[in-house]
């Protein structure tokens, strides 16, 4: 579509107001994106619109919103509020990490020599994107079910705390593969049939931070990291 | 302006205080275009944090901070509403009330504070222009949603809006 005056004009007017969506609306943001004056005439259009919005009567978010915001920006200083048993802890985790994009998942590159006949070995790493190198790298070694967990850039959570390990089953409650270090030493993890069997299903490890020496409880009361879906070597 | 400026040098407190102010005006606007408190709510998180990472991208030009926050309150809570295809059904007293000619889309005062505002302007344009306008903008309806509610082809509806926009620029230009 041909960027004339009158079309610029048009479409910023229709998009400040809301009413282009769509490819129309991604194309329009394309050209935003290339020109100073797209811009400006959309936000001509914002400012002139924008008393409308002073006609809104303002309305008090509960605080959980906040609680949420914060959790988002800082997972590693907030703590999170006591979970309410169930999965509710994996989802606020997984609405925490998702949307806040703290999580990419990545496929690790190393490959482990692979045994005979035992099936795919299971491999991936722990990311965050504004680190240029993973967090972690995890991967099955050897035969199914010994994990080893390799830090590469994490570094140590602040204060007395501990991050911990756990696999997430497709349901029911998370099993944990226990504390895990940040520095220079791999941990080497055997599953037991249980959690084994789990991660085989889901292929789902969540970090959660916990105090020192791990979760009092057996199961997660910090807020989940990072989650990270493993994949399968062939 | 201050506290934009601080946060977008990392100062917690400052963003703090900035979400006090403001999260207030905002969720009002993201609530009236949502209808629903759970994509409102979501919708001002994804705003916050965003005004955290781009606060440094703010400058005079794009309104006052206020306006600016309240724009991607706004851009926001569509996005999520069309991702989600979340649309109030045909049931919504709302558009029961759009689709019955003698009662105003809007709640009469919210409309004379936005034709106010808009320096009288709004009360130069046609009905039709006007209502098509105003839904778009605190309901978040788009041109086929408009369509559906007013009961009138589409190219229709997108001549009002299209004219009442230019009616609307040619006024406030005056």
């Amino acid at each position: 579509m041909k960027r004339t005056p009158e079309r610029i004009e048009r479409l910023a007017a229709e998009y400040a107001l809301g009413a282009l969506q769509g490819g129309a609306r991604r194309r329009f943001e394309r050209w935003m994106m290339e020109s100073w004056a797209v811009r400006q005439e959309v936000w001509y259009w914002e400012n002139k619109l924008a008393p409308l919005a002073d006609a809104v009567p303002e309305e008090e978010p509960p605080q959980r919103v906040w609680t949420a915001i914060e959790r988002r920006l800082w997972p590693n200083t907030v703590e999170a509020p006591v979970r309410r048993g169930g999965l509710s802890w994996l989802w606020a985790g997984w609405s925490l990490v998702a949307t806040a994009a703290v999580l990419v998942l990545a496929v690790m590159l190393v490959r482990e020599p692979a045994p005979q006949a035992q099936g795919p070995l299971l491999s991936g790493a722990v990311v965050q994107p504004d680190v240029k190198d993973p967090l972690w790298l995890v991967a099955e070694t050897g035969e199914p079910g010994k994990l080893r967990l390799r830090p590469v850039a994490a570094t140590a959570p602040e204060g007395q705390h501990d991050y911990e390990l756990w696999v997430v089953p497709a349901d029911g409650n998370p099993l944990s593969l226990g504390v895990i270090p940040v520095g220079k030493d791999s941990l080497q993890i055997t599953l037991s049939p249980a959690a084994r069997a789990a991660l085989r299903a889901s292929k789902t490890l969540a970090i959660s931070l916990e105090p020192k020496g791990g979760s009092p409880s057996g199961a997660p009361t910090g807020p989940i990291l990072h989650i990270t879906k493993l994949h399968e070597l062939e | 302006m201050g506290l934009l400026a601080r946060v977008a040098q990392q100062d917690r407190a400052a963003f703090q205080a900035l979400y006090r102010q403001m999260a207030g005006r905002m969720f009002g606007v993201c609530q009236k275009l949502a209808a629903q408190p759970e994509l409102a709510e979501e919708a001002l998180q994804d705003a916050f944090v965003r005004i955290w990472h781009h606060a440094g991208e703010y400058h005079r030009e794009r309104g006052t901070p206020l306006n600016w926050m309240l724009t991607i309150a706004r851009y926001r809570t569509l996005d999520l509403i069309r991702a989600r295809k979340v649309r109030r059904t045909a049931g919504d007293d709302q558009l029961e009330n759009v689709a019955d000619d003698s009662l105003s889309p809007l709640d009469a005062s919210m409309q004379a504070d936005g034709a106010a505002a808009l320096q009288g302007c709004l009360e130069e344009l046609s009905d039709t222009q006007r209502d098509s306008i105003l839904l778009s903008y605190y309901r978040g309806l788009t041109h086929e949603e408009l369509s559906v509610t007013l009961s009138t082809p589409i190219g229709t509806v997108k001549s009002w809006i299209r004219r009442g926009l230019q009616a609307l620029k040619r006024c406030l230009e005056r």
